[in-house]
């Protein structure tokens, strides 16, 4: 239904990294340019913090600066640096200890269907709702909630568009599992934002909150 | 093909994959058709899928490109770091340089003891001194060999000055500023034109 975003020039991409090799060092800020926010973003969902996602992006920059020789033109910039930035994240969350307040999520078999809660009538939020901030947070917080294995996935496909294939390749899973926990996070996100989805963010308040259709 | 509400929640993310059976897919538009609730799931779902897609729903923190690009020209700028660097060491190889032609300028003009009979010390305490008005030898003060009116200077001045370090009190503050080993002779501070054999155990 939604395909992955179109490689941003693969070929100048290409370009760009031997001529990074062969010592055009300055070239690598527009190479990574593009993949500013992505790195960020993912550390933030990894590590729920913005001056520590920060950190830890700039961190993984430099490292795919440095690395950039073991980089192998066979596979994928963008995919590489991801795997990169993740590691960076990773290895920070363990460091910090934050896996002390993992969710209890983690520990359900990843085979178990996930029953929805709250059936409330959803209509359709308008992209205008994310001007809100405090919608933005509660985005956030709810995400942030789940499994990191949940985040991770979730972030890859549905927040950075990233094909089910990629994901499963820039987090070395398989595509069946991505698929599994791609569906647990879109039904555990939903869960947890049913009671401010369900019309009030929307806009229609004049609409009675809360109205079951079964009820 | 009768679906459940359970095959729905189950089918639910490969529906809006696009990755599903048609005939599955039509299964479940029928589905919706009729349950409120699997409605709800989808519409939520697909809400998700939209408001977390949106480029809008995390933006990058202010002034996060200005701190990355200030981040890597410190690091790739390596050439930038080491030229500044080099320039410091340059400074600091020149300075040692011009420091060592000047003292060996000043070697020259080794100031004329005021004692005849002894050598200008070369070991010298970095601490002030005390020359007695009118002497010949600087001195620790309260040196039991000092007499008379004194004023304070630094060894190094008083060198200038032409006195030479008193043997036994200049000596023992030398020792136990660790600044000679024990068997050393007092006249190494006062006669040092030959070579100490520290080194060598025979000597």
């Amino acid at each position: 239904m939604r395909a992955s975003p179109p490689d941003p020039g693969h070929e100048h991409e290409a370009t760009l990294i031997v001529r990074i090799q062969r010592g055009e060092r300055e070239l690598f800020y527009e190479l990574i340019r593009p993949y500013e926010k992505r790195v960020f973003v993912l550390a933030f969902m990894i590590l729920r913090n913005e001056a520590d996602a920060e950190d830890a992006a700039q961190e993984a920059f430099l490292k795919a600066f440095k690395h950039l020789a073991q980089f192998r033109a066979e596979s994928r910039f963008s995919t590489w640096l991801i795997q990169v930035a993740i590691n960076e994240a990773r290895l920070r969350q363990r460091k910090s200890h934050l896996e002390v307040m993992r969710p209890i999520e983690d520990q359900e078999n990843e085979d178990g269907t996930h029953t929805p809660r709250d059936f409330a009538d959803w209509r359709e939020i308008p992209s205008e709702a994310l001007e809100r901030k405090e919608i933005r947070e509660k985005l956030v917080a709810a995400l942030g909630s789940l499994a990191q294995k949940y985040r991770e996935v979730f972030f890859l496909r549905d927040v950075e568009h990233m094909s089910i294939e990629d994901t499963a390749v820039t987090l070395g899973i398989s595509t069946g599992a991505v698929k599994t926990r791609l569906l647990r996070a879109r039904l555990m996100l939903r869960d947890l934002l049913a009671p401010g989805l369900d019309g009030v963010w929307a806009g229609h308040s004049q609409i009675p909150k809360g109205t079951k259709p079964w009820s | 093909m009768v679906v459940k509400c359970e095959d729905v929640w189950r089918e639910i993310s490969n529906y809006f994959e696009g990755d599903i059976d048609p005939a599955l897919k039509q299964s479940l538009e029928q589905h919706f058709t009729q349950c409120p609730r699997c409605q709800s799931v989808r519409d939520g779902v697909s809400n998700v899928i939209k408001l977390y897609g949106d480029k809008a729903m995390l933006p990058l923190p202010a002034g996060f490109d200005a701190r990355l690009q200030d981040r890597l020209a410190d690091q790739f700028n390596g050439r930038k770091i080491s030229r500044r660097a080099w320039l410091v060491s340059a400074g600091v190889t020149g300075a040692l340089a011009a420091s060592a032609l000047l003292a060996a300028t000043l070697d020259r003009f080794v100031p004329q003891p005021r004692a005849k009979m002894s050598q200008p010390a070369r070991r010298l305490p970095e601490r002030l001194v005390a020359v007695v008005d009118g002497g010949k030898v600087f001195h620790v003060p309260g040196c039991p060999f000092m007499h008379g009116k004194y004023h304070m200077v630094t060894a190094d001045e008083a060198v200038r000055e032409g006195y030479t370090p008193c043997s036994r009190c200049m000596y023992e503050a030398l020792r136990s500023a660790g600044k000679l080993t024990p068997g050393v002779e007092a006249e190494e501070i006062v006669r040092n034109d030959k070579p100490v054999n520290d080194g060598n155990p025979g000597g």
